[in-house]
C-alpha cells in the first residue's frame, strides 16, 4: 500500500511537469523541421532534419528584430516607470497619515481587478484624442502606474520599522532622500519581483497594442507574431511561425528561469498578478 | 559664521515651528510621491470607467470626435436585449467560465496539496515547471497549441488514433472549440492557482494534522477536515481571481478561432472589441462592456458574501 502511493505520487510527479512542457516542446522541434516534415501525417515527434533556417527565415518575411526591439523599449520604459511610481505611492500609502489615505488606497487597489477590455473604447478615445494613436508613447502611456505595484510596494514598505525614517528625518534627511537611500535598499526582493511582474505582463500585453497601433514598425513582437500567423496559415510554414513563437517566448521565459524563486514566492505573497 | 549659529540656535528653541514647516514639507513630498500614479490611474483607469457609461448611451462611430455622438439614452441596451449576437457572446462567456472553474478549482486543490505534502525530490522543478507556463505569451503559445489540436497534423489527434479513439475536431467545430479554449486556458493557469493554493497551505499549522493523525485520522478524513476548511479563504480568493481572469479571455479567441465556427467561441470580450474596432459600434461596445462591468462586480460581491457568511 505505501508503495504503491509512493509509485502513483512519482507518476503524478512525472505528470505535473510533463504536461506543462509538452507544448512548449512541440514549440521547439516544430521550429526546427523543415516544410516536408512538418506536412507528414501522422506528425514526426522527433525532428529526423533538425535545422535551424526558420530562425533566419522569420527575421526575413517580417520586421521581426524591428518588433523585438520595440517590445525591448515598451516592456523597459513601462516597466521601470511602474517601479518608481509604485516606491512613491506605497512609501505614503505605508508611512503617512492623512484624511481619505485608507479609501484612496482601496479604490486604486480595486481598479486591478478591473478587466482593461471593460475600458478599451474610452481609453482608445482619450489617447487618440491626445493625439497618441499609433505611437510608442501612446501604447505605453495608460500603463506607466498601475496599482498592483503599489499595493505590493505598500505592503514591503509597511514592514520597514517607522524608527528608522524617524532617525533619517532626526539627521535632516529630505523625504526624497529617505524613500531612495533609506528604505529602497531594503526593498530588494519586492523590487526584483515586481520588476520581473511588471516586464512579463508588459511583454506579454496584447489586447492594447492590437487595439491602438497600426503600422507595422511599431508593432511589439506578440503583435508582430500573430501579423505572421495570418500571412503564413500553411502547415508548411508553420516552423517560421514556431522559431518566431520561440523567440518571442524566450526573455520572460529567461528571466523567469532566472528569478524562478523570487517570482513564486511573490505570487504566493500577494495573490495576484499587475 | 555667528549668522549660522545663531539661526540654528533660533530653529532649536522654537520646535513648534520646525515641526510645522517640516509637516508642509512632508505634505508637499506626499503630494509629489502620490501624483504620477494617481494621474496615471485616475486618467486612463478611473475617468475611462465613467466615460464606458457615458459613451454606452450614445451612438458614435469610434473614430468621429465624441462631439460627433448622439444620444441614444438606454437604446444601446435595449438593442443588446433584443440581439441574438449579445445572448450567444454571454452564454458562450458563462458557459467558459463555468467551466474554467469547475476544472480548476478542484485541479489547483489537488496539484497544492501534491506538490506540497509529499516528500518526493524535484518538488521545486515540478512547481517551476507547471508555473511556466504562465509567464510563456499567450500569443506563442496559443499558436503552438493550435498547431497542437490539428486535426490530421496535431499530435493530440495522434494520440487518440493511437488509443483507437475517433479525434473531435477541436477548434473547427463548434460543439468542441469552446471547450478545447477552455482546455487551453486552464493549462495556462493551473500553475499560478497551484502556488496560491501552496501559499495557503503552508499557514496550515502542522500541529493539526499531528492531532488529527492521533485522532486516527487517515488522508482523506485530514483533507476533509483540515485542509479544505481551513483553505476557505484562499479558495474564496482562487474562485474570485479565476472568475475575472476567465471572464476576459481574449488572446487565444484572437488567435485561434476569431469567434468562430460559427460564433461558438464570440465571448463577451471579443465580441467589445470586434464591434468597437471592426464594426465601428463604439456605443454598442460600450454598454456591452459596462454590463460586463455590472456583471462582475454583483459576481464579486456574490462571493464575498458567500466568503464572509460562512467564516
Amino acid at each position: 500500500m505505501k508503495h504503491a502511493v509512493r509509485v502513483a505520487t512519482a507518476l503524478a510527479f512525472a505528470l505535473v511537469m510533463l504536461v506543462p512542457l509538452f507544448p512548449l516542446y512541440w514549440m521547439v522541434i516544430s521550429a526546427l523541421k523543415g516544410p516536408e516534415e512538418l506536412q507528414k501525417v501522422p506528425p514526426t515527434w522527433f525532428p529526423a532534419d533538425p535545422s535551424l533556417g526558420a530562425f533566419g527565415e522569420v527575421f526575413q518575411v517580417i520586421p521581426f528584430g524591428d518588433a523585438f526591439l520595440n517590445s525591448v523599449l515598451i516592456a523597459g520604459v513601462s516597466t521601470l516607470s511602474v517601479l518608481v511610481t509604485s516606491v512613491m505611492a506605497g512609501y505614503v500609502f505605508a508611512k503617512y497619515r492623512f484624511k481619505g489615505r485608507d479609501v484612496l488606497f482601496w479604490a486604486v487597489v480595486a481598479t486591478m481587478f478591473l478587466p482593461p477590455i471593460v475600458t478599451l473604447v474610452p481609453l482608445y478615445w482619450l489617447v487618440s484624442t491626445m493625439g497618441l494613436a499609433d505611437s510608442y508613447l501612446g501604447v505605453m502611456l495608460p500603463w506607466l502606474a498601475n496599482a498592483f505595484g503599489i499595493f505590493l510596494m505598500r505592503q514591503f514598505i509597511s514592514d520597514v520599522p517607522d524608527e528608522l525614517i524617524d532617525a533619517a528625518r532626526i539627521d535632516g534627511a529630505s523625504e526624497a532622500r529617505i524613500l531612495w537611500r533609506v528604505i529602497t535598499p531594503l526593498l530588494r526582493p519586492a523590487v526584483v519581483s515586481l520588476a520581473i511582474f511588471a516586464f512579463v505582463f508588459y511583454w506579454n500585453n496584447f489586447l492594447w497594442p492590437l487595439s491602438i497601433l497600426q503600422s507595422d514598425d511599431k508593432f511589439p513582437v506578440v503583435l508582430a507574431l500573430s501579423r505572421l500567423l495570418s500571412y503564413s496559415t500553411s502547415v508548411r510554414y508553420q516552423n517560421v511561425v514556431m522559431a518566431g513563437a520561440l523567440i518571442a517566448s524566450v526573455p520572460t521565459m529567461l528571466v523567469f528561469l532566472l528569478a524562478q524563486r523570487v517570482f513564486v514566492r511573490s505570487v504566493a505573497r500577494t495573490g495576484v498578478k499587475g | 559664521m555667528t549668522v549660522r549659529t545663531r539661526s540654528t540656535t533660533a530653529v532649536r528653541a522654537t520646535p513648534g515651528r520646525r515641526a510645522g514647516a517640516r509637516g508642509i514639507s512632508r505634505r508637499a513630498a506626499a503630494v509629489a510621491f502620490l501624483s504620477p500614479s494617481m494621474a496615471v490611474i485616475g486618467v486612463f483607469v478611473a475617468v475611462p470607467i465613467a466615460l464606458t457609461f457615458w459613451i454606452s448611451l450614445h451612438d458614435w462611430s469610434m473614430y468621429t470626435p465624441l462631439s460627433e455622438m448622439s444620444w441614444r439614452g438606454l437604446g444601446n441596451y435595449q438593442d443588446l436585449l433584443a440581439s441574438q449576437e449579445f445572448f450567444t457572446a454571454l452564454r458562450n462567456t458563462v458557459i467558459y467560465v463555468l467551466l474554467v472553474l469547475v476544472v480548476t478549482i478542484p485541479l489547483a486543490l489537488a496539484l497544492g496539496m501534491l506538490l506540497y505534502f509529499p516528500k518526493n525530490a524535484g518538488k521545486g522543478v515540478a512547481r517551476a515547471a507547471l508555473f511556466s507556463t504562465y509567464v510563456v505569451p499567450t500569443v506563442a503559445i496559443a499558436i503552438v497549441w493550435g498547431a497542437l489540436y490539428a486535426p490530421d497534423y496535431g499530435p493530440i489527434a495522434q494520440a487518440f488514433d493511437a488509443v483507437g479513439l475517433d479525434a473531435p475536431a477541436w477548434l473547427s467545430d463548434p460543439g468542441t472549440a469552446l471547450v478545447s479554449l477552455v482546455v487551453f486556458h486552464v493549462w495556462q493557469m493551473i500553475g499560478y492557482y497551484t502556488i496560491l493554493v501552496i501559499a495557503g497551505l503552508t499557514q496550515i499549522p502542522i500541529d493539526l494534522y499531528e492531532a488529527a493523525r492521533i485522532d486516527g485520522a487517515g488522508f482523506w478524513r485530514q483533507t476533509v477536515s483540515v485542509t479544505l476548511p481551513l483553505l476557505r479563504r484562499t479558495t474564496t480568493f482562487i474562485v474570485l481571481i479565476a472568475i475575472i481572469n476567465a471572464i476576459q479571455v481574449f488572446d487565444p479567441v484572437y488567435i485561434l478561432t476569431q469567434g468562430g465556427p460559427a460564433e461558438s467561441t464570440t465571448v463577451l470580450s471579443f465580441a467589445i472589441q470586434r464591434s468597437a474596432f471592426q464594426y465601428g459600434l463604439a456605443g454598442q461596445a460600450s454598454a456591452m462592456a459596462f454590463s460586463l462591468l455590472l456583471v462582475l462586480v454583483a459576481v464579486a460581491g456574490v462571493v464575498l458574501a458567500a466568503m464572509r457568511r460562512r467564516s
